[in-house]
């Protein structure tokens, strides 16, 4: 706890030399990023993100506990957004929202389970095969949303919005009861990590590909059971994110903020420990919000709010990893 | 051996103590080694061998002590400053590249250069010259990845030699090595002590170390526990000073009484290298079947193959009447087998992962009570192995990498052992083990035997195979080319046979 501390305060001073060297004020900066991520208008800014990046921060913290690297999370995402919106346009009423949501797990799951199946029959390394079959998933819906599924009405690549009963109750501004759903599946997670067979035996997998096969624990099996549960909370998030305003799938709104990628960086510092995801994945969230924050307070330009992420993101990754090498020593 | 030399001692330490948090690993440590002479370092594991020898070769600094070579006190703060002074240690896992020939080993990081480029010709002539001097059987062209084990240390060896390294550290040399290689590593370094190099044995086997070294030290707990001419002592002194016990060394257990066919091995075939060839094998109840053999003639392919981790050619394994030839591993275990690893920190356990989780590997089906595992039931799974099988641990939540070498190898044969399965497979046992600890696992390995299991043995230490085994069968180019009973298992009858030599 010490070494993370004393690296979160590095990392501020040398944030703050940063700020103060193009004129700014670190401490009023400092002031909106706290505001601006848990003050009374942030906080709503700081949850509505954090859903999409904990839940993808899970999905593929699931495969990462057996060492498995899911690099295709935006393109299980973006099926099961779009799957979502199908289903929900077609289905009316509270049956439409479950089968809207069942769908999008679904076509995450089975997609990802294809990537699963491409190294476990082909050959093909897990992070290739993730990684590239997720660009004809985000290309396909690009298309659908372009053509066969474009709203008439609007001139930009989206799909028309999904009927009024067929919408997520939101909770407050921009967060839905879809915020219970992440956090179900972030508590299931948890507890089949820590208490399961199941959990126990992806464990092993992730101790030591070769001390798993020795005991019996059948690697291709795993790795598909694994890459669809990943691929099917991933296409829940995108479910969930589509049943929220604006109701609708618009091209890239899921993929430029990054949900993916901030996940998987959150998922990875944490080892993939289920707690640690979540609280990694919070913190990352309320960064990003509260650096928005300080965009619109300050004169702060907005590259230098990247840099400061960046450089908090690195000083938290040397503390886990000095952490980490602490604790195992060679 | 002990000769007088005019010039001052190769190597002094004196004095040296180094300290780790909550362990002294060298307390006071004194060592004096002159020109030419070979001088055996024993000791168990965790006796302070390597933390010893890192501060000579510059990888650690002592806390207190000093370090003299050639009468002249120096102090490394590097591997590099202590090639350059003279210094070379061939390490337990060799650090070579296998897809370069044996002169671009030995160059590498002092390549000969002839206006700033590689002179290749100097090199195969300075390589081909060092291996004609010192009688080494390399060919310098050779692909170092083609060369079997014992060819491969005299690699390293060349490396020394080619940065003119006055003191030779060999890290237990002979763990990899058949008999026949480790008779000509020994012939090779009394050549190099010859010529006046030092040599610095580190080592546990006791009869090695008295055929080869002219003195020997022997370090226990961090302490020098006895220091004299090898002449001046013996075996049962060595074992003595290494443990603090008096040791019952060399006993050969009596044979068992087999009952009925548990496993059956018929025409097993793999193809590849090294291959298993038409390879047929019985093992009751009862019995330790050992397998002797040089390593890499099929014994860890058979393994593999019986356990279910290599997909048989051909041939088929039967396991209590039923075929078990095209199960998984997870089945094959179901179905009565337990397996002890060769590679103990790879396969056979996760050292950076608890004690507790290690243990429960294999058990986590049946410690799940209503589809829930707890982690209480998982440390008491491992309480009651680590208490049986006398592992010493600080508590089942540290993690595996912090016992010693035998410490780990009785948690892994208790887990194994607690599976109570009919068949039992065991590569290796005891390899790099510690003498009190190699006694306790062959006494667990034989009651298990006496309890009416069937236990298969492969091992490269034939006094291991002739003390437990009760019949021997010894692989050959994939084949089993002889079989031998308890009485007829002469070191020189398996010897000759594990050479290929009929019987």
């Amino acid at each position: 706890m010490k070494t993370v501390l004393i690296t979160l305060v590095g990392a501020l001073v040398l944030g703050a030399v940063l700020l103060a060297a193009t004129g700014a004020n670190p401490l009023e900066a400092y002031r909106a990023i706290v505001t601006g991520a848990f003050g009374p208008d942030g906080i709503q800014d700081t949850l509505a993100y954090a859903v999409p990046v904990v839940g993808m921060a899970t999905a593929l913290a699931i495969p990462l506990r057996a060492g498995m690297v899911n690099l295709g999370g935006e393109g299980q995402l973006v099926l099961g957004a779009i799957s979502a919106i199908v289903v929900g346009r077609h289905v009316p009423g509270v049956l439409g929202i479950v089968a809207a949501l069942a769908a999008g797990a679904l076509a995450g799951a089975l997609y990802a389970s294809v990537a699963a199946v491409c190294e476990t029959r082909l050959g093909v390394p897990l992070l290739v095969s993730t990684l590239l079959l997720s660009y004809p998933a985000m290309s396909f819906a690009a298309y659908l949303v372009r053509f066969p599924m474009r709203d008439a009405g609007s001139s930009l690549p989206q799909s028309e919005q999904l009927p009024p009963d067929v919408r997520l109750p939101a909770v407050t501004d921009g967060v839905t009861v879809g915020l219970f759903l992440i956090v179900a599946a972030v508590a299931v997670f948890a507890v089949v990590d820590a208490r399961t067979p199941a959990g126990f035996e992806a464990r092993v997998t992730g101790w030591g590909p070769r001390f798993a096969a020795y005991a019996g624990i059948e690697r291709p099996g795993l790795t598909v059971r694994l890459l669809a549960c990943s691929g099917g909370l991933a296409g829940l998030v995108g479910a969930v994110v589509a049943l929220g305003f604006p109701y609708r799938f618009i091209d890239g709104a899921l993929i430029t903020p990054q949900y993916t990628w901030i996940g998987l960086l959150a998922a990875l510092l944490a080892a993939a420990n289920p707690l640690g995801t979540l609280v990694a994945a919070v913190f990352f969230a309320a960064l990003t919000s509260g650096g928005f924050a300080m965009e619109r307070v300050t004169q702060v330009p907005r590259e230098l709010t990247a840099v400061l992420q960046a450089v908090l993101i690195i000083f938290l990754a040397a503390a886990t990893g000095l952490l980490r090498r602490r604790r195992s020593p060679a | 051996m002990t000769q007088r030399h005019p010039d001052p001692p190769a190597v002094v330490l004196r004095g040296i103590v180094r300290r780790f948090p909550g362990v002294l690993a060298n307390d006071e440590v004194d060592l004096t080694v002159a020109p030419g002479e070979i001088h055996a370092l024993m000791g168990e594991n965790g006796a302070g061998k390597s933390t010893l020898m890192s501060i000579l070769y510059g990888l650690a600094r002592p806390d207190a002590g000093t370090v003299e070579l050639a009468g002249r006190p120096v102090a490394f703060g590097s591997a590099a400053a202590a090639i350059d002074a003279g210094i070379g240690m061939v390490q337990q896992g060799f650090a070579l590249f296998d897809t370069l020939s044996v002169t671009d080993n030995v160059i590498f990081g002092a390549e000969p250069r002839r206006r700033g480029l590689l002179d290749r010709r100097a090199a195969r002539t300075a390589v081909a010259e060092l291996v004609e001097r010192h009688g080494l059987r390399l060919r310098p062209t050779d692909r170092v990845g083609d060369l079997p084990v014992g060819l491969r240390q005299q690699v390293e060896i060349l490396k020394l030699l080619y940065r003119q390294a006055s003191v030779l550290i060999l890290d237990e040399p002979t763990a990899v090595l058949t008999p026949a290689e480790t008779d000509r590593l020994f012939d090779v370094l009394r050549g190099l002590a010859a010529e006046g190099r030092t040599i610095l044995f580190v080592s546990h086997k006791l009869h090695e170390v008295l055929a080869l070294s002219d003195n020997v030290t022997v370090l226990r707990d961090g302490r020098v526990t006895l220091s004299c001419a090898t002449a001046d002592t013996d075996r049962a002194a060595l074992a003595a000073a290494m443990t603090g016990r008096d040791v019952e060394l060399d006993k050969v257990y009596p044979v068992g009484s087999p009952g009925e066919v548990l496993l059956s091995a018929q025409g097993l075939t793999l193809r590849g290298h090294p291959a298993l060839d038409d390879v047929s094998l019985e093992l009751r109840a009862g019995e330790v079947v050992g397998i002797a053999g040089v390593a890499g003639n099929g014994q860890t392919e058979l393994m593999a193959a019986l356990a279910g981790h290599r997909r048989l050619d051909a041939g088929t394994v039967t396991l209590r009447g039923r075929d078990i030839s095209r199960l998984p591993v997870r089945e094959r275990r179901a179905a009565g087998l337990a397996h002890i690893p060769e590679d103990r920190a790879e396969a056979g356990s996760a050292p950076g992962a608890t004690v507790a989780g290690n243990l429960a590997v294999g058990f986590q089906r049946r410690l799940a009570r209503r589809g829930i595992l707890s982690p209480r039931a998982i440390r008491a799974h491992a309480r009651t192995i680590i208490e049986r099988f006398g592992v010493r641990a600080a508590s089942e939540n540290v993690p595996m990498r912090t016992l010693s070498g035998g410490n780990q190898q009785k948690a892994i044969l208790g887990r194994e052992l607690t599976h109570d399965a009919p068949v039992l497979l065991v590569e290796q046992p005891t390899r790099g083990v510690d003498i009190g600890a190699i006694v306790q696992i062959h006494q667990r390995i034989v009651a298990y035997r006496d309890a009416g299991h069937a236990v298969l043995l492969v091992s490269a230490e034939l006094s291991e195979i002739r003390a437990l085994a009760d019949r021997v069968l010894v692989m050959y180019e994939g084949r089993i080319v002889a079989s031998f009973t308890k009485d007829e298992a002469t070191n020189e009858a398996l010897g000759l046979a594990m050479a290929g030599g009929t019987r």
